[in-house]
């Protein structure tokens, strides 16, 4: 199921770069960065990602996923970490610091090939 | 003009360009174009998130006995390929959409828009959104909606929350619906509430149960202060 919420997410994505891509240039690279809290899985992602571009002017188009990590602290002994899951204990025996996500879903640029003027 | 790290090969070169834009930006854009309609027209309007099973057709047939004559409701349900949904819901509320969403696993604003232009809003003061059954997809995707209400229940386990952050974190209410089986399953309902804290300090957490009616005054008592508000 959480595979079909990345391929909308990644036809909405497609969309997105192809109205910023100037006519005719080769997309190469997509750059996104996404919050913990929207729970993506990049494979599966890049999976939608070549999906819904296969055959298109995007095919071949490489994703790369700035993936942000939860912030966790810990109200026992004031830790502050960064990990990928957000119910995680802390090493001062503390088993429920406090994980805190963002919701950022954006593309932050792309790269294209531009032919030399 | 060209960046750092731009590429030369043969007559073309690689350039990068910065975009910085939400990716679903067009569906937020629909969605805030739907919270200005229906704000306009007074209509207090709720998302319900829940899994396969939760009782959330369930939770809306009690809802919705429960405010006739109060209240004049509207429903739209989503669901992946049948009517029933909205059959039953329709026993209950004369203005019933169905969305059919395919292979879809969540609302996405753009159906909902369309969805409410077939609909009759005339008097209408309340429009409740019934998602497809997931608790992941339909979190990040906004409707326009006045509140998005999580929806768990007792027989999913007390580890739903803490398997599903976004929904908790982004949750205006969240209902625990099937507390008349309390005597029959495991659940850990502190463990469930403390979970919820520690991605969501303020959420209230209303404890329900669509089949006996229990707990449904207080979920009321909520729908009807927000509305108001």
């Amino acid at each position: 199921m959480a595979i079909v919420h990345e391929f909308s997410i990644a036809e909405a994505l497609a969309d997105q770069v192809l109205a910023h891509a100037p006519e005719g240039a080769r997309v190469r690279e997509v750059e996104v960065r996404i919050g913990a809290l929207r729970g993506i899985e990049p494979d599966a992602l890049r999976m939608g990602w070549d999906s819904v571009t296969f055959g298109t002017p995007l095919a071949g188009a490489g994703l790369t996923i700035d993936l942000r990590p939860w912030s966790i602290e810990c109200s026992s002994c004031g830790r502050a970490w960064t990990s990928s899951v957000p119910f995680v204990s802390c090493e001062c025996g503390n088993e429920t610091p406090t994980p805190h996500g963002t919701d950022e879903l954006d593309l932050v640029a792309i790269s294209v090939d531009e032919e030399e003027t | 003009m060209e960046e750092k790290g731009a590429q030369m090969a043969g007559s073309t070169h690689t350039v990068r360009v910065p975009i910085a834009q939400r990716v679903l930006e067009a569906n937020d854009e629909i969605a805030a174009g739907t919270r200005t309609q229906l704000e306009r027209r007074g209509i207090f309007s709720v998302d319900l998130i829940g899994a396969p099973g939760s009782g959330k057709t369930a939770l809306l047939e009690a809802t919705l006995r429960a405010v006739a004559g109060r209240h004049r409701p509207a429903v739209l349900v989503g669901d992946l390929a049948t009517r029933r949904d909205g059959d039953r819901l329709a026993r209950w509320c004369d203005r019933v959409i169905q969305i059919s969403t395919g292979e879809g696993c969540h609302l996405e604003a753009s159906q909902v828009r369309d969805a409410l232009g077939r609909l009759d809003l005339e008097g209408v003061d309340l429009l409740f959104i019934e998602n497809v059954g997931n608790l992941i997809c339909p979190v990040g995707f906004d409707l326009g909606q006045s509140a998005k209400v999580g929806l768990f229940s007792l027989t999913e386990g007390d580890d739903k929350a803490a398997k599903h952050p976004y929904l908790v974190a982004e949750a205006d209410l969240l209902l625990l619906n099937k507390i008349d089986l309390a005597p029959y399953v495991q659940f850990d309902r502190a463990g469930f509430e403390a979970d919820v804290r520690l991605l969501n300090a303020t959420v209230p957490i209303l404890d329900v149960s669509a089949a006996t009616g229990a707990g449904m005054e207080a979920w009321l008592d909520w729908l009807e202060a927000r509305a108001a508000a």
